[in-house]
């Protein structure tokens, strides 16, 4: 079935606000949940983090009173739409669970978005992330059974792997080796916008989590973790939004991002195994449509464009939470010891990196080894999940 | 699930001296407890679900003889936060003993199990952000240190690997009741304070 959010009509907006009633949503069972019903509320709260964000920015740099009430009206409802999903999250669970889940979201999101993504350049750039994200997933579960006796398995349920990806202490670059070159507007696939809007959304709110959050923690391992973690966060943000055209205007951006909404509440919609979280995309998605028709009519009016000349003619494929272990594997056995250099990648510690990596470990090991040390002094092992065999990169077996 | 067995707390080799730690990880032990009998079936759901009924009623006495009563006088606000606890506690104690009783093959044993486990993972997370952190603030070393010590001499009384169908039986009659149990845990825990 093909949909085609431009000729769908949903809720008008003036029916769109919710009472404390209908905002009071049950939150999800983290004990018994669908890993990806977690994964996708996380996703769709970083979406929605960013539309009422970028909407911000866009207000303050209108002059119009009237394009500001009405950034204002659709971003109140923004506001309720990020509390509904983000409040599913349940409050028994701990920071650190969350966190897993996160890094859960970006391991599976970024390699899914990988293996779709048409443009060979930005594909190497979420393949690049995604190695990154999978040693945070394997560090962080190291810190959950420390701190807490569980294992990460109970949160990820096998779905995704739990082992070394290329090592956390060589994500910090010299920043200026974290800026990509974009797409161009004009030539690219419409889905490779999507998918840039999608990946930056997501590392922006793992930024704004592991920044807000971190500090709450008492053990200095955990606190020095987040702190080395939520730095690479910022790397990654960097990396992720430097792929996009700055050359799109703000209306342009605007119709990019409500389009992108329709499109993710429409995926997750198709393929929730939860009832109750279905009705909510299910609700948001006629939200969105609204949405996305305002600005439409906004990028008409200051561009005097067509939105559909910026946009696919259809909605792609639906965005996809499933496993991704076979493809993750062959990246470990083909792009570990990638680093950038510019906008480009290369195998060799070049000299701008290595005196990155002089000065912020200053001959010291970073958290991200100091917690397999402890780790490994408390259990005697680490804590791995590898469904599919041993790990494809001999030098990164367990010893 | 992987193969990996993660130790009791008391058993990994942390240094536990700190008793909020080592609290935090029984809480995840008891957590990881309700994953095992839930998973499981027959003999070894039976076997589980007493291991699980034993820490849980170990963990919960000790706290209420070394923690509570330190929560109390420790800060301000302390004896209202002690108060619910022990409200939540007594609740969960009372679903617990009926479960004790039930078959854990009885239809009706799952749902109760579910229950319990909501109700006890929403206690473990207020004590850890209600109690637990006040604790952390307002002590030191040697006061986190002695209640470590208190609940770890606690900890032993609970058998914490799983063993064999029989010799499992017979361990239980050996250990006897549930409120036997707990009241052994309170003696063991006082001679550890010092207050025997």
């Amino acid at each position: 079935m093909t949909f085609n959010p431009l000729e769908q009509r949903g809720i008008p907006l003036d029916r769109q606000l919710r009472s404390w009633r209908e905002l009071n949503v049950d939150p999800i069972d983290p004990d018994h949940c669908d890993p990806y019903t977690r994964c996708r509320i996380i996703t769709m709260n970083g979406i929605e983090v960013e539309a009422i964000l970028f909407s911000h920015q866009l207000a303050r740099n209108t002059v119009d009173p009237e394009v500001k009430r009405q950034l204002a009206r659709v971003r109140y409802i923004e506001a309720q739409q990020q509390k509904v999903v983000n409040w599913l999250l349940p409050g028994v669970s701990s920071v650190l669970e969350t966190t897993i889940a996160y890094e859960q979201v970006a391991v599976d999101l970024t390699a899914w978005v990988a293996r779709m993504e048409p443009d060979p350049y930005l594909r190497q750039a979420y393949e690049f992330g995604v190695l990154e994200d999978f040693d945070h997933l394997y560090r962080y579960a190291n810190l959950y059974e420390m701190i807490e006796h569980r294992k990460a398995e109970a949160i990820v349920d096998d779905l995704t792997e739990v082992m070394p990806g290329r090592p956390t202490r060589f994500h910090h670059r010299d920043p200026v080796d974290n800026v990509r070159d974009p797409y161009a507007k004009d030539r690219t696939d419409p889905l490779s916008k999507l998918h840039a809007l999608t990946i930056m959304s997501a590392e922006q709110q793992t930024m704004n989590f592991y920044m807000n959050t971190g500090p709450t923690y008492m053990e200095p391992i955990a606190r020095q973790l987040y702190q080395e973690i939520g730095l690479i966060e910022e790397e990654h943000v960097t990396h992720y939004e430097s792929l996009v055209d700055p050359g799109e205007t703000w209306w342009e951006q605007l119709v990019n991002h409500e389009y992108n909404e329709c499109y993710l509440y429409y995926s997750f919609m198709e393929q929730e195994s939860d009832p109750k979280v279905k009705a909510i995309w299910e609700l948001h998605l006629n939200m969105e449509l609204e949405h996305l028709h305002a600005a439409c009519d906004l990028m008409r009016r200051h561009d005097g464009r067509d939105p559909a000349s910026v946009l696919a003619p259809e909605l792609p494929n639906v965005l996809t939470f499933e496993p991704n272990k076979g493809y993750l594997r062959e990246l470990l056995d083909t792009q570990m010891d990638l680093t950038t250099l510019g906008a480009g990648y290369v195998r060799e510690a070049h000299e701008r990196f290595e005196k990155m990596q002089e000065q912020i470990h200053g001959g010291e090991a970073p958290p991200s080894d100091r917690v397999m040390a402890e780790h490994d002094e408390m259990f005697g092992r680490e804590y791995r999940v590898q469904t599919e065999g041993e790990h494809p990169d001999p030098a990164q077996r367990e010893k | 699930m992987s193969e990996l067995h993660t130790p009791h707390a008391g058993d990994d080799r942390a240094k536990d001296d700190d008793v909020v730690a080592l609290l935090m990880r029984q809480h995840g032990d008891i957590r990881n407890l309700f994953d095992e009998v839930e998973a499981t079936s027959g003999e070894e759901r039976r076997d589980a679900f007493r291991r699980l009924v034993r820490l849980l009623a170990v963990h919960e006495t000790a706290e209420e003889e070394v923690v509570h009563p330190f929560a109390r006088q420790g800060f301000s606000g302390g004896e209202q936060v002690v108060k619910d606890r022990l409200a939540e506690e007594k609740a969960a104690k009372e679903t617990l003993a009926a479960l004790d009783e039930m078959d854990t093959d009885d239809p009706q044993f799952m749902p109760q199990l579910l229950r319990l486990r909501a109700d006890v993972q929403a206690h473990a997370r207020a004590e850890e952000r209600y109690e637990f952190t006040h604790i952390r603030r307002s002590t030191d070393v040697t006061d986190l240190a002695a209640m470590a010590k208190a609940i770890k001499a606690a900890e032993a009384m609970a058998p914490t690997r799983p063993h064999p169908g029989v010799e499992s039986a017979a361990k239980n009659m050996a250990l006897g009741p549930v409120a036997a149990l707990m009241d052994r845990t309170k003696d063991t825990v006082r001679k550890a304070m010092g207050k025997g």
